[in-house]
């Protein structure tokens, strides 16, 4: 069990900058998870740690001990691919035993430890069959037995569950948070499934075009993102432009939009915004409050102009002059298309950010795109 | 990227197995084909005494031997040829007989122009052949398709020299057509075909099946999906072939027509078993023949005409452009197969009955025209048919028994099969090397590798050949590898270099189907880059290794070019074809052709075996020919 410590690490290919100057630190047996969308550089992170690609700057250590220039061979971490990589050409007993037999540990050792994570792994019985004879849940499993039999000091995740389907990925997750725990061991996970990082995680670095957005918990990365791009790229949301029009007496935000008055909060230090600053607010579906609550609040009043039943709660939108905002209705309110409503929302719930950050964000998805 | 983390880079990208694998394929590319031919340019360009010069080639380009002004295009002459006749009283008279000559005279252009003008029609007769039987049998269904499927693997079966001959003495003044257009067509006059035009019939019959295979593996490969929008857009019949199917193979078909003009210009079966049946005539003057003509007589270079290294630097030249052109082409071959996902049922239908007896008419003539040689082969080697006229008269047991009984043709086989078991070892040693490094590893200059591992199969033989007799030659005199004492070394290294482009393409493609993360898999859990290549990594594309083995095994045991001219120089240490190539062009003795045959039935047999394996047991469909 380790901690791992990454110093502005920068990989390229070709020109593309795959991986721009990330340093973060992941701390003995945590669960760290790299999240962001594909070509953020998150699997490339990953495998720079592995040792399967060397970074062309920065440095890696394990503890205190610099394994930048180490082959994979001898960085003794546990990787699960996101194909789960098993060899058709041998049994699940000789794919976990592999890197036993590597050890040079006795034969009887070897098949103590193989029947031990087997059992572990709830696969007893399955030793002699050949990976294309098993599921693709149990495939899986036999991957996750087979690196973490060596007892690496690092246990290495690249979007294990993204060829599952939706009811086994969400049995997995549970199941390999559980022996993370139980062992003990750093984990370090890559997926582009939000739910999935925020559900598994300890903590979680949002990554986008091969910078860490923002590292935190899942509950601080949803509820105080640092910036536009962790706003929008977590959860649900309703944007909306404006004015800054001054600052409340309690430190929030005033902000003028077209048809509405709203009341935010400033996320981080690093946004400074005077009176007139063009500004983007984010709210969140299920920030809207149907009784006005004690303190400041910015009240909202529009027309249903859709309702949607989604089983726990419906969803509807609140249409006022041109915006529509986007709100989770508990099913104990009834709600009808051209109902007029009030609804409300605490400043908290409101984020602003500059709007320059709007234009550096189009300007990045067009990147992406392109 | 600045210089020392580029050197970084590279020291560990060199770990123990990259660097060992690249000495041994720096080294045997370097020395058995880069040296060599670069050796050919040397003696084309410079002098005696080490001056550069063009005045070989001008010599070259003004000889009227090689480029004829004006040419000479009357192919076609009515003649009349004196036979004997036997009379009734015993005696034996001169009679004419009104024949009509084709390719006797003419056409001739010169060795340089003949052979362009040969391999471009081998390459059109031969694409537009093998593109509609690779059609009709992507496309339709029909009774019997599977038989015929089977059968049109008959005339992919190379028996070098010896099918010339059973075309030459079918073609004859005597032969099997004659016959028939006099007995029982009753024409006034005979047809015989020689020269240029029967040596195109030749060389068509035996390369349309390159262009079948590549256009077939083109056209099963394209999505469905493609066709089947264009007819829902009201694309149908000949309508959607020109717009969707056949545009989508053009990869297929320019690679295979490229492949065929090259194979056609370097051939050299066709123009000596030609004149095993004819004597020495226009079929002989092509450039390879020319070549091969220099080469096997001189006891030492200064024999050499220089004109003939100015030959085979043009033949170089042709097939280095013919490379580039499949290269550019085969990238663009991935289009067909772009789109994903959806079903692929195959596209078959039944053909009308019009259509069906059009099928049947095209595949069945077909078929017996273009294996004719074949059975001919088969023919000659167990009856007197070669002494006994248009028809064999009994079965002769001789020639085949011959293959265990006469000592020159068992020390010819014992020689292939040392040569082709040596060389298929260094073949696995060199082929998995380049393979690997080309698929897997980040090192500069694998480009060149790859090009230098692939580029082989266009290379003409009788290049590699001249370039082993210049380099080896004047570099290791009385050596293991000087070419005219101990030509077997040297046949060893050239069946390797000539025939492991099958081995390398095939480990490439298996490399590619695996994918990387089995082997980083292993890595991460400790093992070193030597301990996965040989326990994860070589494992995995076996059945390629063993494939490509088998294959390039056979395609040695066939080798002509080379052997014949490195083989000439000490034929003791002769292979099968050089011994075939004697028999047939060298030997007196009429009946020789017969053990030739028998040798060339041997080769066959041993391709189906290969086939068969890796048809059917080792379930890999290897475009047989393609690249």
């Amino acid at each position: 069990m380790v901690s791992v410590r990454l110093e502005n690490i920068t990989k390229r290919f070709g020109k593309v900058i795959a991986v721009n100057n990330v340093s973060l630190k992941i701390e003995h047996g945590e669960f760290f998870t790299f999240l962001g969308p594909s070509g953020c550089g998150k699997t490339t992170t990953l495998r720079v740690i592995a040792g399967l690609e060397m970074a062309d700057d920065g440095r890696i250590f394990f503890d205190n001990v610099d394994v930048t220039e180490y082959p994979p061979y001898k960085r003794n971490t546990g990787m699960v691919f996101q194909n789960y990589a098993l060899w058709p050409h041998m049994t699940v007993f000789d794919n976990i035993a592999y890197g036993l037999k590597l050890k040079k540990l006795p034969k009887e050792e070897i098949r103590r430890k193989v029947k031990e994570v087997i059992d572990f792994i709830k696969l007893s019985g399955m030793e002699d069959r050949y990976p294309t004879q098993l599921s693709g849940g149990q495939q899986q499993r036999v991957a996750l037995a087979r690196a973490l039999v060596v007892e690496p000091k690092v246990l290495l995740l690249d979007e294990p569950l993204s060829n599952l389907d939706a009811k086994l990925r969400v049995e997995m997750r549970e199941e390999i948070q559980r022996i993370q725990k139980r062992l003990g061991i750093t984990a370090i996970y890559v997926t582009h499934d939000q739910e999935e990082a925020m559900v598994i995680s300890d903590r979680i670095a949002i990554l986008n075009q091969g910078k860490v957005m923002q590292v935190g918990t899942p509950e601080e990365l949803y509820k105080r993102p640092r910036n536009l791009f962790v706003a929008t790229f977590l959860g649900r949301y309703t944007m909306l432009e404006g004015i800054v029009e001054g600052m409340s007496s309690e430190g929030y935000v005033k902000v003028r939009g077209k048809d509405v008055e709203l009341l935010g909060t400033v996320t981080s230090r690093d946004i400074s915004l005077k009176e007139g600053s063009k500004v983007v607010t984010i709210i969140r579906p299920h920030a809207f409050k149907y009784h006005p609550p004690k303190h400041v609040h910015t009240t909202l009043e529009g027309v249903i102009e859709w309702v949607s039943y989604l089983g726990p709660y419906y969803e509807a939108r609140l249409k006022i002059g041109k915006i529509s905002f986007l709100m989770t209705v508990d099913p104990s309110i009834e709600v009808h298309v051209g109902d007029r409503m009030s609804v409300y929302v605490e400043p908290e719930d409101i984020l602003v950010f500059p709007e320059e950050a709007m234009k550096e964000e189009s300007y990045m998805a067009e990147l992406r795109g392109a | 990227m600045n210089a020392f983390l580029g050197w970084r880079r590279l020291k560990r990208e060199l770990d123990s197995l990259t660097t060992t694998q690249l000495v041994i394929v720096v080294v045997i590319l370097t020395f058995f084909l880069l040296l060599p031919i670069l050796s050919i340019l040397y003696k084309g360009f410079i002098t005696n005494t080490g001056q550069l010069t063009l005045s070989y080639a001008q010599q070259t380009f003004s000889d009227p031997e090689m480029i004829k002004i004006p040419p000479n295009t009357q192919f076609i002459k009515a003649v009349q040829i004196f036979k004997f006749k036997i009379l009734p009283n015993g005696s034996r008279t001169l009679v004419p007989v009104n024949t009509i000559s084709i390719g006797a005279e003419g056409p001739d252009f010169g060795y340089i122009l003949n052979s362009i003008f040969v391999s471009t029609s081998v390459m059109v007769f031969a694409s537009i052949i093998g593109v509609i039987a690779a059609f009709i049998m992507a496309r339709y269904t029909f009774p019997g398709k599977n038989v015929f499927r089977v059968l049109l693997f008959i005339p992919l079966l190379a028996t070098p020299f010896v099918n010339a001959y059973v075309i030459g003495k079918v073609l004859g003044p005597d032969g099997l057509m004659n016959f028939i257009l006099l007995n029982y067509l009753h024409l006034p006059y005979k047809i015989v075909v020689t020269g240029l035009p029967a040596v195109i019939l030749i060389q068509t019959l035996s390369f349309f099946p390159i262009v079948y295979m590549n256009v077939l593996s083109s056209i099963i490969n394209i999505d469905p999906s493609l066709e089947e929008q264009a007819e829902n857009l009201g694309a149908h019949g000949f309508k959607l072939f020109r717009t969707v199917t056949f545009p989508l193979s053009l990869p297929g078909l320019a690679a295979g027509a490229i492949l065929v003009f090259v194979f056609s210009m370097e051939d050299l079966g066709a123009p000596i078993g030609l004149a095993g049946a004819f004597g020495n005539g226009l079929h002989t003057k092509l450039m390879s023949f020319y070549v091969f003509n220099q080469f096997k007589q001189a006891y030492s270079l200064d024999m050499v005409n220089p004109e003939a290294y100015i030959v085979a630097i043009i033949m170089l030249t042709i097939a280095a452009i013919g490379f580039i052109a499949i290269k550019k082409y085969v990238s663009l071959r991935q289009y067909a197969m772009l789109s994903k996902g959806g079903r692929w049922s195959p596209r078959v239908r039944r053909p009308g009955w019009l259509g069906l007896t059009a099928v049947y008419i095209f595949m069945t003539l077909l078929i017996i025209v273009a294996s004719f040689p074949q059975i001919g082969v088969v023919i000659l080697s167990i009856s007197d048919w070669a002494t006994s006229g248009p028809f064999p008269t009994k079965l002769v047991s001789d020639y085949m028994l011959a293959l265990v009984e006469k000592p020159d043709v068992v020390l010819a086989i014992k020689n292939s099969a040392t040569y082709a078991s040596l060389a298929i070892a260094i073949t696995v040693l060199l082929g998995t090397s380049a393979a690997y490094i080309v698929a897997r590893r980040n090192i500069p200059g694998k480009e060149t590798i790859d090009v230098l591992a692939t580029i082989p199969i266009v290379i003409p033989g009788i290049i590699v050949a001249v370039g082993y007799l210049i380099f080896f030659g004047t570099l290791f005199p009385n050596t293991l590898f000087d070419p005219f004492i101990n030509p077997g070394t040297l046949l060893i290294f050239t069946y390797t270099v000539r025939r492991s482009p099958f081995l390398t393409r095939s480990v490439f493609a298996g490399l590619q189907q695996t994918h990387v993360s089995l082997e980083e898999a292993a890595m991460n859990l400790g093992a070193s880059r030597v301990k996965t290549f040989f326990s994860i990594t070589i494992p995995l594309v076996a059945a390629n290794v063993i494939g490509g083995s088998i294959l390039s095994f056979v395609y040695m045991m066939n080798e002509v070019s080379t052997s014949l001219i490195l083989g000439s120089h000490n034929p003791i240490q002769g292979p099968i074809t050089f011994l075939m190539s004697q028999v047939i062009y060298g030997s007196g003795q009429v009946s020789a052709v017969s053990i030739a045959a028998a040798l060339g039935v041997l080769l066959m047999s041993l391709q189906i075996v290969a086939i068969a394996i890796s048809n059917y047991i080792l379930k890999q469909r290897v475009a047989f020919l393609g690249v």
